[in-house]
């Protein structure tokens, strides 16, 4: 633990998270056959909004978002990008995966003081998007650390790094299926885009963000970006030993996301549902199945 | 400090309460206050003491009082937990029927529960156990009209569980010669299938109290009928006493070497708690009633205490322990936060027509927020350290089912808990409850001293967790590797203050980054965006069916099959009762034709065959 790391590795986030939302318009764009903005477009957005007019609901409506953005910071803290880990040793899986409940906490209290259905209606879908993709993504975690006998996740990918990837080895092939199967709902693209549904909810929870609060939700946004692709990557795709390595796995792992993206429209929240707990369920849960047994 | 003299003053303080008012309101609340308060320093002084006192002979049986680490953590949290609840009532109570005879009720369940876990032997156990029970029957139904037909459907199910625990009891009277719980402890003498026999009496006892799955029937009418300030004890601590039951019987009477050697018990026992976990959880999802709600978010935690327990390794078993102390201190600081704004709305307690109230009472809804917050497990409260804890030993002890159903039931949870939250406090506010003041001071200073108490648990769990280890290495379990700050371990460690600092430097960071912006324009709750039009006030709080997907599927899954048993039982019990009113119909005149014709059968029946 240095102090050099922790405060790299937020920063790195952010500025990877950063670029990803620039990437992400691009190939959007081209998709579309348009020319698309450039990648910096995100960086001047949130500059410029930072100087922008906005409005306050209240006290709960301010800390919440900077809380939120702090549970996105300590998350990061905890996850490894490549050898850069500084407070992995303070708590595992666990530590994490309830950490990871900061950042919508935050936005859901923040948004939800003020009086606006349509952020209401986004904190709902949001919360029942949750409860569809973590029934998979527990059954997946505890596959993975009943096979590698840890609750440390970086113990988890020093494992990975001695014998092969955990999506290659005979157990885990089918949580690693299921974690794909369900990666587009924890990224929140679409066809999982139904808590911000601009079209129909006004972007749900963003509904009553202006100027400096939007720069922030931006910037949480970012965050959990990396945050969730990180996770899939070191837990199933080895992690990495250096940066430039892990953070080219994210980025094609984040590329496949776009594509998802791009292709397909919105679902319904119980068409969501539905097929969150259809098939990625039962792979996982066959692979839990699988995992004991072994 | 004698044990004897602390039971005296609980009992005693409860009787003048009493009687001081009949003569001046304000005598009493003083009085009641007084007591309940003096009995934490008194308990507190026992700290660390391993004290066995005999009492006096009781039908041939020594009653003996007693105290170790675990009785005085019990002790501890009963006192507390019950001062902060009385100071609760004060104004709470205002102006209701029978205020007497409430805090009369309040103080003797408080001493009677402190007569528990002192109790050395079983027969004074037995003897405060249906204390508590009896009373608590009487302060449930205090409200009358569905009040009551929770209570009776409480004491019911109480009485057939105090049935078995003295069935258990004569049995091992009878078979060991003693009742004395330190000369049972690890040396009772029993075959197998006598050992399972016992085990299952006590387990339906203490399964009642406890609510697991399927006795917890009584839990959810008994907990949104009693008064607020009551509900906070029931739920904290009362129903504790069944977990008190538990380590009593699996640690000390049956002890750790006998209950490994029987493993099929156990499993029994963990699989009963997970399905206590998941089902209550997704049926206080569906609820509308706030203390309803509350409830069965409940028999849920329960659920956990009691798979920490029974799991059976130092870390569940320390994990248990502290969950129980977790559960009492948020779930009683939700209780009185609800009971707060029941004070304040005149008695609403329907998700449904509450909402925005975080600007008219911003203090009951932080503490509503923190122990919303501690029920979810949020890192930097104490029920994420406990639930780690039961995570964790689950895991590396190959049950990732047993976890699986744990963990999820927790993303349950985060749902029933945010809805809790949103419709009471979050969005908009009701025309008629825009006026509506503050929580009165002394209902706020019990919610702000819970508040703190889930926080530094949270950031300190080393404080009672020391503690704990002390009790689980005197069950023969090993010692873990404490710290302030957690655990220590090679196969991933828990530190909760690089938590702390880590999310406080970032809260630190992002807000010195926020105030570069331009400074933001404060508006009133109801200013919102609509897309140029504005939102109806006091009309479009999203809060009816907020789940609505997610209740279409689970909706058919969620019928109660063991209450509805319950209730064809009774009726069916009432039926056969008003069958036989037709013979006992209450005429003199029947019941001596009934003897005259009964004799009249004798005697034919001697003059026919000569039997006798």
């Amino acid at each position: 633990m240095h102090i050099s790391e922790i405060i790299l590795s937020p920063l790195l986030a952010l500025i990877v998270g950063v670029f990803f939302l620039g990437l992400s318009r691009k190939i959007m764009a081209r998709i579309h056959w348009r020319y698309g903005p450039p990648i910096t477009q995100p960086v001047i957005d949130i500059i410029r909004m930072f100087s922008q007019k906005s409005v306050s609901h209240g006290n709960l409506f301010n800390f919440g978002i900077i809380f939120s953005i702090a549970g996105s910071i300590a998350v990061v803290l905890f996850i490894p990008f490549g050898r850069i880990h500084p407070l992995s040793n303070s708590g595992g899986l666990l530590v994490i995966l309830y950490i990871m409940l900061l950042a919508p906490l935050g936005i859901a209290l923040s948004s939800g003081e003020a009086a606006n259905p349509n952020s209401s209606i986004g904190i709902s879908r949001k919360l029942l998007l949750t409860l569809g993709y973590e029934f998979s993504l527990l059954l997946i975690l505890l596959a993975l650390m009943t096979h590698y006998r840890t609750i440390s996740i970086t113990e988890i990918v020093a494992l990975q790094q001695k014998g092969s990837w955990s999506l290659f080895r005979l157990p885990l092939v089918l949580p690693g299926i299921a974690y794909i199967l369900i990666l587009p709902a924890i990224l929140g693209v679409r066809p999982f885009e139904i808590s911000k549904a601009p079209q129909e909810i006004s972007s749900g929870p963003m509904v009553e963000y202006g100027g400096t609060y939007l720069a922030l939700a931006k910037i949480e946004h970012a965050f959990a970006i990396v945050i969730g692709i990180s996770l899939f990557v070191n837990l199933f795709l080895g992690g990495a030993n250096n940066l430039a390595f892990f953070f080219l796995k994210v980025l094609l792992v984040f590329i496949l996301g776009i594509f998802i993206n791009a292709v397909f429209p919105r679902l319904r929240t119980e068409q969501a549902i539905k097929y969150l707990f259809g098939i990625p369920a039962f792979l996982a849960f066959l692979g839990l199945v699988i995992t004991v047994l072994i | 400090m004698s044990l004897a003299l602390i039971l005296i003053v609980a009992f005693s303080g409860a009787i003048i309460t009493y009687l001081a008012g009949k003569v001046s309101s304000k005598l009493r609340k003083t009085i009641a206050v007084v007591f309940s308060l003096a009995l934490i320093p008194m308990i507190a002084l026992l700290f660390g003491k391993n004290i066995e006192t005999p009492l006096f002979e009781f039908l041939g049986l020594r009653l003996i009082l007693r105290i170790n680490n675990l009785a005085w953590i019990f002790a501890i949290a009963i006192s507390i937990l019950s001062s902060l609840s009385v100071i609760f009532s004060l104004i709470y109570m205002k102006g209701k029927e029978k205020v007497d005879f409430y805090y009369f009720m309040m103080l003797f369940i408080n001493a009677a529960m402190i007569g528990i876990v002192f109790s050395g032997d079983l027969v004074s156990f037995f003897i405060f156990w249906e204390m508590m029970s009896w009373a608590t029957f009487l302060l449930i139904s205090y409200k009358r009209g569905p009040a009551l037909a929770a209570g009776i459907k409480y004491i019911i199910m109480s009485i057939f569980g105090s049935m078995a625990m003295l069935i258990g009891i004569l049995f091992i009277l009878n078979t060991q010669g003693t009742l004395i719980i330190s000369q049972l402890a690890g040396n009772i003498n029993l075959s197998l299938y006598n050992t399972i026999f016992i085990m299952i009496l006590f387990s339906v006892a203490f399964g009642v109290k406890n609510a697991i799955l399927p006795f917890h029937a009584w839990l959810p009418p008994a907990h949104s009928e009693a008064p607020s300030p009551f509900s906070a004890i029931l739920s904290g601590i009362l129903i504790k006493m069944g977990t008190y039951g538990f380590i009593l019987l699996l640690y000390v009477i049956v002890g750790v070497q006998k209950l490994l050697s029987l493993p099929g018990f156990t499993i029994v026992i963990n699989i009963l708690a997970t399905v206590t976990i998941i089902f209550p959880t997704f049926v206080a999802l569906i609820q509308e009633d706030a203390k309803k709600l509350l409830a069965w978010s409940t028999v849920a935690q329960a659920g956990y205490i009691i798979l920490g327990i029974a799991f059976g390794t130092s870390l569940s078993v320390t994990g248990g322990i502290f969950h129980f102390i977790n559960h009492a201190t948020f779930k009683a600081l939700l209780f009185l936060a609800i009971g707060a704004v029941e004070y304040r709305t005149n008695g609403v307690r329907d998700l449904n027509s509450l909402g925005g109230l975080i600007k008219q009472m911003p203090i009951t809804f932080v503490a509503a927020l923190i122990g919303a917050c501690g029920l979810i497990g949020v890192p930097l409260t104490n029920g994420f350290v406990s639930k780690w804890f039961i995570y964790k030993s689950l895991i590396l002890n190959k049950s990732p089912f047993l976890a699986f159903f744990a963990l999820f039931g927790t993303w349950g949870t985060i749902l029933y808990s945010f809805k809790l939250i949103h419709n009471i406090f979050l969005g908009q506010t009701p025309e008629k409850f825009k006026s509506i003041g503050r929580a009165p001071f002394s209902m706020q200073l019990p919610m702000i001293i819970l508040s703190l108490a889930v926080i530094i648990f949270g950031i300190f769990p080393g404080l009672p967790l020391k503690a704990i280890n002390s009790i689980v290495v005197s069950f023969g379990l090993e010692s873990l590797n404490i710290n302030l700050w957690g655990l220590a371990s090679s196969t991933g460690a828990l530190n909760t203050i690089n938590i702390f600092t880590a999310i406080s430097a970032g809260i630190l960071l992002v807000w010195l980054l926020s105030k570069l912006g331009s400074k933001a324009k404060s508006v009133n709750q109801d200013d919102t965006y609509a897309a140029g039009t504005s939102v109806p006030q006091d009309r479009y709080h999203y809060t009816v069916e907020f789940y609505k997907p997610l209740y279409r599927v689970i909706r058919p899954y969620l019928k109660d099959i063991v209450d509805i048993f319950y209730t064809l039982l009774a009726d069916w019990i009432k039926k056969i009762s008003s069958k036989l009113r037709k013979i006992y119909n209450g005429y003199v005149g029947n019941y001596v034709m009934y003897i005259i014709l009964f004799l009249a059968i004798l005697i034919f029946v001697q003059l026919k065959w000569s039997l006798w």
